[in-house]
């Protein structure tokens, strides 16, 4: 570790050890020792053997969980909660995507324009505070989600669309009713974010939601609720009367764990140093540079699919600097994918093959669509007129610098190393890149605005063909910000072609039909050149390796059902 | 008398007068901050909200109104102890300030004490401590160590104790700790950089002490170094220590924002950090205020210590020279030495002889 090159050694010798040099190799040194210094590597057996009852799981999250309004956790923290003390009325299978009972008996019962769902609940179903299951509370449950309530800040669910009323038809059946066909909403059904609460939940405000006030919230899952400590730990126990797992899985009744504890805390070298030294069980979000360190520590480590659209970045087409489709192409053309995901990433983090990954449904082959050629994008430009350079080396038009800002997708991994190494390969082409700078509100405030983004980074994560319609439609999530009244763009700058492609995709009730909308839906994207995909995104686990079983749902939320800790009675 | 009714009204009307002023100067930056909590949390593309129904929910929170109703609302909420909600969570800002309050406190505290047990030991031994000999190189060091401590980062003192304490040795655990045992690293952390500026100044003010004509003389009698150091010196270095003590708290806010962090503890530096990253504005006003409430005290309780310390700085000059007895025999003491040294007799010489 010390440095030994001539250089150093000569300098060192010609000048005296000053204090204050002699105090900062002290300073330096212990910090090197510290850091370097070995952890005992874990060296529990890995083979699994029959799950043991007992233990509970304690497990790192980065940030404190902010809303466990069910609609509201997609964001991380709250969604790892609410998937394991939620249960829904359907159970979507991880690998297969394909979905199961699980509250209700069987599979809905859909007419035939998918604007009507009949589904027939499961009996001896309780709440944690002691409430059935009934068709009234599962009715109120989605009146709430599909509709939303404004007066208590509780949005809508993004997942439900066309949503008009339930409807209870007898003591086990109830009926959901759509103004427009909504296919996606079985899936929805299944989703953490159709979590069901008790009826006490369901008159909380978002108050009651927050911070505060989670033991009040009920729910039916493996786990509940018991304490919560504001901003630092929240712990769930296993429901001993839990008796309704999704009959297509071979563990059936309790939980294997006692319970978890999710721990927050803010700063990566304590997360991945507590798991490292065994003082904790599991953390989530480890870092691609750590990935080697956690698994020559002999640790489990788990790269999760999220099964959704991949880490992309999106060209805003309305703004003046990109509606050229040479410009975007050449754009694409002079971005080395490869080199993103090599020098940044591991393998756990393939390269992109199409708008969504793999696993995802709707997915569509478009592999060849992106290739790194540089002298394509150099040609590109010239022709499409910014053949012209300034002093610095920057492409210019008409006294316009080519130059674009991206946001930093700050809950993806690595995105400002991304776009720093984006930055390098579009300079040698002459195009200026500016990342915009900025904590979480301001990136999300800035996106909004097509003078400050032009070129946006996200990803999002569904286990259905409406991830689509959530991603790109102009009245979800917007990536293009492609909808009508900006005062940033004029209306005739909007593409109608994408909202129409998707709404075809939305209403569209038969499944291999929806299959081919999806992927007109991604071949529009490409052809046009809107989307450039990086790499499919996991969610990367670690975990102690007496933790056995780890699982997670759909879209790589952890599922602890089935989880057992090794050792314990 | 020492503590004066009417300078404490006039002080305690000022406290009052620099908090409304710190709440009004937050409010404003606050507010020129583009774009507020509100478009920031409902905005946000993970909920897929239509620009219609963010409209709803910005109206429905009162988000739009002009920023000089909000001002009053807000400052009327703030006299009637009703802070609002956080932008963020939906929770009511006191429950939130008050669940973080006593984690804080606590750290302060023990942060504070064992920074000024530090820096008095550090003091006392880098001016006191063997000036020759095999040991002087202590007093040399030790007159060092407070530039040191204060160029240590908050941040990596925390990771670092919390590598070797915690991940190395084992000693502490960061997963489930005791109440005690979740202290001691960062009261460490925090009580490390706080000592340096106090060590510093007493440092400082004891050489200049020991310097002056009176110790000379109290030595040339005879006295002992620790004798000089109680009863002379002690009582003439304390003043600025206890100024810089009634500074340094900012930094323990500061400081508390970073520790917090590290520690994964639930403290108002963490609420303030989060709140800072999601432009909760109500909760960073109900914090901006809350720690200019708490320095104000502080520094009111420090401005009243100083004539209970120091008879000089008593409202009633008259009295020592009057030949009234002042409480403490030490003082008079000392005061009657220096007096001598200059030549002045002080007429106390009844009471000396009576005392030794």
């Amino acid at each position: 570790m010390t440095d030994l090159r001539p250089s150093t050694s000569a300098r060192a010798a010609r000048t005296p050890l000053g204090r204050r040099n002699f105090l900062s190799l002290g300073l330096g040194l212990g910090t090197l020792i510290t850091l370097s210094a070995c952890t005992p590597t874990d060296t529990a057996p890995l083979a699994d053997g029959q799950p043991v009852k007992g233990g509970v799981l304690t497990y790192f999250e980065p940030q404190t969980w902010t809303l466990l309004y069910p609609p509201s956790v997609g964001f991380y923290p709250n969604g790892g909660i609410m998937n394991n003390i939620s249960a829904r009325l359907l159970w979507q299978d991880p690998e297969t995507l394909e979905l199961h009972p699980w509250l209700a008996t069987k599979l809905p019962e859909i007419n035939a324009e998918a604007t009507a769902f009949t589904f027939t609940l499961r009996q001896g179903v309780t709440y944690s505070d002691g409430s059935p299951l009934t068709p009234e509370n599962v009715a109120k449950n989605f009146d709430l989600f599909g509709k939303g309530d404004e007066a208590r800040t509780l949005p809508v669910s993004e997942q439900i669309s066309n949503y008009d009323r339930a409807e209870v038809l007898d003591e086990h059946r109830v009926r959901f009713h759509f103004s427009a066909p909504s296919p996606g909403f079985a899936q929805a059904t299944s989703t953490m974010n159709a979590g069901l609460l008790a009826d006490s939940s369901l008159d909380l405000d978002a108050e009651g939601f927050g911070p505060g006030g989670a033991t009040q919230i009920h729910t039916c899952g493996p786990f509940h609720i018991t304490e919560e400590t504001i901003g630092t730990k929240l712990s769930v126990r296993a429901r001993e009367d839990y008796d309704w797992a999704p009959p297509h899985l071979d563990h059936q009744g309790r939980a294997h764990l006692d319970g978890i504890d999710y721990l927050v805390n803010n700063e990566y070298s304590v997360r991945i140093g507590a798991v490292l030294s065994g003082q904790a069980d599991g953390v989530r979000d480890v870092q691609a540079p750590d990935e080697p360190r956690v698994t020559e520590q002999g640790l489990r480590l788990y790269a999760k699919a999220t099964n959704g659209i991949n880490n992309s970045i999106n060209f805003r087409f309305r703004h003046a600097l990109l509606d050229d489709i040479a410009v975007r192409q050449a754009l694409i053309a002079a971005i080395d994918r490869q080199e993103i995901v090599d020098k940044l990433f591991t393998p756990n983090y393939p390269l992109a093959t199409g708008l969504l990954a793999k696993g995802a449904m709707g997915y569509n082959d478009q592999s060849g669509s992106w290739t790194y050629d540089p002298t394509t994008a150099d040609r590109l430009l010239d022709e499409a007129g910014w053949g012209e350079r300034n002093g610095q080396g920057y492409r210019v038009r008409d006294g316009q610098v080519l130059a674009l800002s991206v946001n930093i997708a700050l809950p993806q991994p690595r995105s400002n190393e991304v776009q720093t190494l984006i930055q390098q390969q579009l300079r040698r082409v002459g195009v200026r890149l500016s990342i915009n700078p900025g904590d979480q509100s301001k990136q999300t405030l800035d996106a909004l605005d097509l003078d400050t983004v032009q070129i946006y980074h996200s990803m999002v994560a569904r286990a259905d063909y409406d991830n689509l319609r959530s991603n790109y439609s102009s009245v979800n999530r917007d990536v293009f910000l492609n909808g009508a009244d900006r005062e940033d763009a004029a209306n005739d700058s909007i593409d109608p072609k994408v909202d129409e492609l998707l709404d075809a995709l939305a209403a569209e009730p038969v499944t291999e039909k929806r299959q081919i909308a999806a992927e007109k839906v991604q071949d529009y994207l490409v052809e046009n050149a809107y989307v450039l995909p990086f790499f499919e995104e996991p969610q990367v686990f670690a975990f102690r390796r007496r933790v056995h079983g780890f699982a997670t749902e759909p879209v790589g939320r952890p599922d602890f059902y089935s989880t057992w800790l090794a050792g314990e009675q | 008398m020492i503590l004066d009714i009417r300078y404490l009204a006039l002080r305690l009307g000022q406290a009052v007068l620099v908090l409304l002023l710190a709440f009004t100067a937050a409010f404003i930056l606050l507010s020129l901050i583009p774009g507020d909590g509100v478009t920031a949390r409902f905005a946000d593309p993970a909920l897929g909200l239509s620009p219609d129904q963010i409209a709803e929910i910005r109206e429905s929170t009162g988000a739009d109104e002009s920023w000089i109703s909000r001002y009053f609302l807000s400052l009327a909420g703030f006299f009637t102890g009703n802070f609002g909600f956080s932008v963020q969570t939906g929770a009511a800002v006191s429950t939130i300030v008050s669940a973080a309050l006593p984690s804080t406190a606590v750290l302060a505290l023990s942060g504070f004490l064992t920074a000024l047990v530090l820096a008095v030991i550090i003091a006392v031994l880098a001016t006191f401590g063997p000036a020759t000999g095999p040991f002087a190189w202590i007093r040399r060091v030790l007159d060092s160590v407070p530039s040191l401590f204060i160029s240590i980062p908050v941040f990596w003192l925390g990771i670092l104790l919390i590598q070797v304490f915690s991940f190395q040795l084992g000693l502490v655990s960061v997963v489930a700790p005791g109440p005690t045992e979740a202290l001691v690293l960062p009261t460490l952390t925090v009580a490390v950089p706080l000592s340096a500026p106090i060590a510093q100044v007493l440092i400082r003010s004891i050489t200049e002490v020991k310097a002056s004509g009176f110790v000379k003389v109290t030595a040339a009698k005879g006295a002992s170094e620790l004798w000089i150091l109680i009863h002379a010196v002690v009582r003439n270095a304390i003043l600025p220590g206890l100024t810089i003590i009634g500074l340094v708290f900012g930094e323990l806010v500061a400081g508390a924002v970073v520790t917090e962090t590290v520690f994964g503890r639930n403290g108002i530096g963490q609420i303030t950090a989060q709140a800072v990253t999601h432009r909760d504005n109500p909760i960073l006003l109900a914090v901006v205020s809350l720690a200019t409430f708490a320095y104000v005290i502080i520094n009111l309780i420090v401005d009243l210590l100083y004539p209970v310390i120091d008879v000089r700085l008593r409202r009633q000059p008259s009295a020592a020279s009057a030949g009234r007895k002042s409480h403490d025999a030490s003082t008079r003491r000392a005061l009657g030495t220096t007096a001598g040294s200059v030549g002045v007799d002080l007429g106390w010489a009844e009471d000396k002889e009576s005392e030794s």
